[in-house]
């Protein structure tokens, strides 16, 4: 690995100058996505406040109001461990937003003990600390990257010990729960350009091929959340036209009732 | 027994080399990417990478939402290494802002997305001394 250090002076100086002279050779104005679609990588899947970012841009949000720092149900299976730190990584975001400081240091210590419960503690330790440590400080950019750096950090740890499976259904558990809120949101101040911030077909696509890839995870959660992406798909696939009042409502009632079979024993 | 050791030692020795040239190639799309923190973007951790051939071109497929604005970031430690990112749209338009740049080993793409959807970013290695060129690619909004 080369050190940051050694190369950031000559490199800082060099892109200094190619931002302001050296525009992009000429790329093809148009390219078939028919024939590059056949190889793309994988998706990479948004953070939960890539999408609060856009919505705050559209008027206020009253944050506060989705807060939410119950400790909720103790599980002992994987699976529901994953689903459940993805969806409590996403309420950090959520408490970011509404900047409530004891909120996120709830949220940090929630975060570490999920990650133990699925063997990756010791990767979340010092991002769990770092987020309290942020949160005193009403340092609200660090509480960011630090959620950012855990989720990244689960996904590593699980893939050295081959368990993309549940790095995958952190990053489900996270998208439900920012879907929920958005919906939530724009049901409550209805906008064409809020509704359009649904429009994510290609990752609902990428969730249920990745849970179809894990027919051994079985638990009644996951099969409630494989038939609601089924059901939420004709509600935003809707190619040129706009998402309607009733979908995003419709598609709020899934997440919700979803959120709960997450975080609640049943 | 000791050959079989040997050979092992070996596999990791390269496993890791390679490991490592991605994530140089990762420092220095970061090392990109820093001057544009300071202007308000946030930069994920989450990145792609793997390794082209000279000519070769890779797409990856992301969300953005209408609203935000995009930087991506491409990188490789093969200081001789021309690169390049460009980003579509869905349609397969090309939708970058005049101010994405390409520089040697480091290039960058802008985007102001008209629409919230998938878009395409063609990633490519145009010119390198070496077999395979290391490259990686992150990215940042506000």
């Amino acid at each position: 690995m080369i050190s940051v250090s050694k190369i950031s002076k000559w490199v800082g100086f060099i892109l200094a100058g190619a931002t302001l002279s050296a525009p992009a050779a000429p790329a093809p104005q148009h390219i078939d996505v028919h024939q590059i679609s056949k190889r793309v990588e994988d998706v990479v899947v948004p953070l939960p406040n890539e999408v609060f970012g856009a919505l705050n841009k559209l008027g206020p949000v009253n944050w506060k109001e989705f807060v939410r720092t119950e400790k909720g149900a103790n599980f002992t299976e994987r699976p529901r461990i994953a689903l459940l730190l993805g969806s409590v990584i996403a309420d950090g975001f959520i408490a970011v937003q509404a900047e409530d400081a004891p909120a996120v240091k709830d949220i940090g210590q929630r975060v570490l003990t999920l990650a133990k419960g699925i063997g990756v503690g010791n990767s979340i330790t010092p991002h769990a600390k770092a987020i309290i440590d942020a949160a005193d400080k009403r340092n609200w950019d660090n509480v960011r990257l630090e959620l950012d750096r855990t989720q990244s950090s689960v996904q590593q740890a699980m893939n050295e010990v081959q368990d993309q499976k549940l790095a995958q259904l952190v990053s489900l558990g996270g998208w439900l729960r920012g879907t929920q809120v958005l919906t939530s949101v724009v049901t409550k101040h209805f906008s064409t350009e809020g509704a359009e911030l649904l429009h994510q077909p290609d990752l609902l696509s990428y969730f249920d091929q990745k849970l179809a890839g894990m027919p051994e995870y079985n638990a009644p959660v996951v099969l409630s959340i494989k038939t609601a992406l089924n059901q939420v798909r004709p509600l935003i696939d809707v190619a040129t036209k706009s998402i309607s009042p009733d979908a995003v409502k419709r598609i709020n009632e899934i997440t919700t009732r979803l959120d709960g079979e997450i975080v609640t024993r049943q | 027994m000791k050959q079989l050791a040997f050979l092992a030692a070996f596999v990791l020795l390269v496993r890791a080399t390679a490991v490592a040239s991605v994530d140089d190639a990762q420092s220095f799309a970061l090392q990109a990417a820093e001057p544009y923190v300071k202007e308000g973007f946030q930069v994920r951790e989450d990145y792609w990478g793997g390794d082209l051939g000279s000519g070769e071109k890779k797409a990856v497929r992301q969300q953005l939402f209408k609203g935000n604005e995009y930087w991506f970031w491409m990188g490789t430690e093969v200081e001789k290494a021309k690169i390049s990112v460009h980003i579509y749209d869905s349609e397969g338009k090309l939708v970058e802002e005049p101010d994405s740049w390409q520089k040697g080993h480091f290039a960058a793409a802008h985007v102001i997305p008209k629409g919230t959807g998938s878009y395409f970013i063609i990633v490519s290695v145009e010119e390198s001394p070496e077999e395979r060129t290391h490259w990686a690619l992150v990215y940042g909004f506000r």
